[in-house]
C-alpha cells in the first residue's frame, strides 16, 4: 500500500498497524514517538490495534526533542 | 531498582556515553551539527529525535530531566533556569487573560509578587484563598480557573493542606492540581499518590546538593487530561498527553528561553546521588531544633510540621512518609528581637536561600515579603515578628548551641 510518511511517498507492505509499521520503518526512539495518522492524535495503548490502509498519511513526531538513540 | 538513592545514583541515561563515562558528560555546547539539510529540517518539524539547540533541549539537560522525572514516577520533566522560571513557563502555558489562577494565599513571596505584580496586568486573574477551607476553595474553582496552586508546605508559614481533598475538588472542577514541591522533595513519599497532577519546584534548593547552582523543573505526572484545559486542548489533540510538556518544549519554555545550563543540570545530577541524605538529616535537625525552641520562654511560637503541637501534624505525617522538611519559623516579640536575635547568631547565616548544607536564617517581613504592605503580610501569613530558619545538615547540638546563647541577649 502507499502511504505517506512523515511528508514523504512510501510503499510498504499491506495489513501493517501502527505498531507494525514502528518496527518495519524502524522508526528511531518508538517509545518516545507520538504519532498522528491523517492528522488524528493516536493513543499509545492503540497502536496495536490501529490499522493502516492504502492513501493514509502518517507522521512520527517528537515533542519532547532529546537525543536518537540510533 | 526500588530504592530511591540506588535510583538516583545507578539509573542509566538513554544513551551510553562513546567514551563509557562513568557520569553524564557535560554537553557545554550550544549547538548540534547535522549531516544533511534534510536532517535538520526533520528535526525543527519534530520528526526526528535530536538535538538542536542548547535553550530548546541538551544531552546533559535531558539526562537530569529523566532522573527528576524517575524520582517523582513522572510521564515527563521540563528543567528550567530557576524555580521561578519554572512556575513563570507553566502559568503561561496554562493561564492567559481571562482566566484565574486559584493559589494558597500562602506563596512565597516572589511567586505572590509574580502572579499579583507581573502577570496581572495582563489580564490573568489571582483568586487568593486558604487552601485548609475546602468550601472557599470549591468556590474559587468555577469556570475559568486555569490551576489550583499551592506548596506543599507553605514557606513560611509552615501550613499543610490536605492534598487529597484538594485534588478531588480539582478534578471536580475539571483543573489540574499544581504543587511546589521544592521543600518536599520525592523522597519516602510520591506527590502523584496524593493526586497531584503537575509538581513545579526550584532544584537550587535540596536538588541542587548545597546551594550549588541555580534550576528548576516542572514534572507532568501524568494524571491529568489536558483536553479539560482551554489552553492546552489544541496541544493535546496534537500530542495527546504530552501536550503540556510538548507546549513548554516546542513554544512556552522555548520562547521564553529560562533553560537551564548544561553546567548547573550536572552539579544538580550529582546533587541527586545525595538528595535523601540530605533530605533526612535536615529533617532530623529541624526537628530537635523545633523541639528546643518550643521549649524556650522568650520564642511565641513555634511552626514545623513535625511537632506534635502543629495543628495539620497528622496530615503531615499521612502525607510525607513521616518526614516534615528542613525548614520552621518561630516568633518573637517583635522585628527588633527579631534582629537582634539574629545579629547575635555565631554559627547560622543570615542569608535568603533554603535547603542548602547551612542551616540560614532571614527575617521574611523585611526581605522576601517587605514589597507587600503590613496588612497584606498579615494576611500572607508573615508577621513582624517572624523568622524563618533552614536547617542544614549541621550537627544539631552545634545549632542549639547558637540558638540559646543567641536567645540570652533578648
Amino acid at each position: 500500500m502507499k502511504l505517506v510518511i512523515n511528508s514523504e511517498n512510501r510503499d510498504v507492505a499491506d495489513g501493517q498497524t501502527v505498531l507494525d509499521l514502528l518496527g518495519s520503518l524502524k522508526v528511531e526512539s518508538p517509545d518516545m514517538v507520538s504519532v498522528q495518522l491523517n492528522g488524528e492524535f493516536v493513543e499509545r495503548a492503540s497502536f496495536g490495534k490501529t490499522g493502516v490502509k492504502d492513501g493514509d498519511a502518517i507522521d512520527f513526531l517528537y515533542f519532547m526533542g532529546g537525543g536518537s538513540r540510533a | 531498582m526500588s530504592g530511591f538513592s540506588t535510583l538516583m545514583i545507578h539509573g542509566r541515561p538513554n544513551l551510553p556515553d562513546a567514551h563509557g563515562a562513568l557520569r553524564m558528560p557535560i554537553y557545554d555546547n550550544v549547538a548540534f551539527e547535522f549531516g544533511s539539510s534534510r536532517d535538520i529540517q526533520l528535526a525543527f518539524e519534530g520528526r526526528k529525535p535530536a538535538h538542536s539547540y542548547t535553550r530548546i533541549s541538551n544531552p546533559t539537560v535531558e539526562f537530569l530531566e529523566q532522573r527528576l522525572a524517575a524520582a517523582s514516577g513522572a510521564m515527563g520533566c521540563v528543567a528550567t533556569a530557576s524555580g521561578m522560571a519554572a512556575i513563570s513557563a507553566l502559568v503561561l502555558a496554562l493561564g492567559g487573560a481571562g482566566s484565574r489562577v486559584v493559589a494558597s494565599r500562602y506563596l512565597f513571596g516572589n511567586t505572590a509578587s509574580l502572579l499579583e505584580g507581573t502577570l496581572k496586568p495582563w489580564g490573568l486573574e489571582t483568586a487568593w484563598v486558604d487552601m485548609g477551607d475546602l468550601a472557599a476553595v470549591e468556590a474559587a474553582l468555577k469556570p475559568g480557573a486555569c490551576m489550583l496552586f499551592l506548596e506543599s508546605i507553605s514557606n513560611p508559614q509552615q501550613q499543610v493542606a490536605d492534598l487529597k481533598a484538594l485534588s478531588g475538588l480539582a478534578q471536580a472542577a475539571g483543573v489540574p492540581l499544581v504543587v511546589d514541591t521544592t521543600v518536599t522533595p520525592p523522597v519516602g513519599y510520591k506527590p502523584k499518590d496524593l493526586g497531584v497532577d503537575v509538581e513545579v519546584l526550584s532544584t537550587t534548593k535540596f536538588i541542587s546538593g548545597g546551594a550549588t547552582s541555580m534550576g528548576g523543573a516542572i514534572l507532568d505526572l501524568g494524571s491529568f487530561d489536558w483536553k479539560q484545559s482551554p489552553k492546552l486542548a489544541p496541544w493535546a489533540a496534537q500530542a495527546g498527553p504530552l501536550a503540556l510538556l510538548a507546549a513548554l518544549r516546542r513554544e512556552v519554555h522555548r520562547n521564553l528561553g529560562g533553560c537551564l545550563s548544561p553546567h548547573n543540570a550536572s552539579l544538580q545530577a550529582l546533587g541527586l546521588e545525595t538528595l535523601e541524605l540530605r533530605v533526612r538529616a535536615a529533617a532530623a535537625n529541624a526537628l530537635a531544633v523545633a523541639r528546643f525552641l518550643e521549649g524556650q520562654p522568650k520564642v511565641l511560637g513555634v511552626n514545623y510540621p513535625g511537632l506534635e503541637s502543629h495543628p495539620q501534624h497528622g496530615l503531615a505525617r499521612a502525607q510525607f512518609g513521616g518526614l516534615f522538611g528542613g525548614i520552621l519559623s518561630f516568633s518573637l516579640a517583635d522585628r527588633p528581637a527579631c534582629y537582634r536575635l539574629m545579629d547575635q547568631l555565631a554559627l547560622i547565616r543570615r542569608a535568603t536561600n533554603i535547603n542548602d548544607n547551612k542551616t540560614l536564617i532571614i527575617h521574611p517581613a523585611s526581605t522576601i515579603f517587605s514589597e507587600f504592605p503590613p496588612l497584606a503580610r498579615q494576611q500572607q501569613g508573615v508577621p513582624e515578628g517572624l523568622l524563618r530558619l533552614s536547617l542544614g545538615i549541621e550537627n544539631a547540638p552545634d545549632l542549639v548551641d547558637d540558638l540559646a546563647q543567641a536567645l540570652e541577649v533578648l
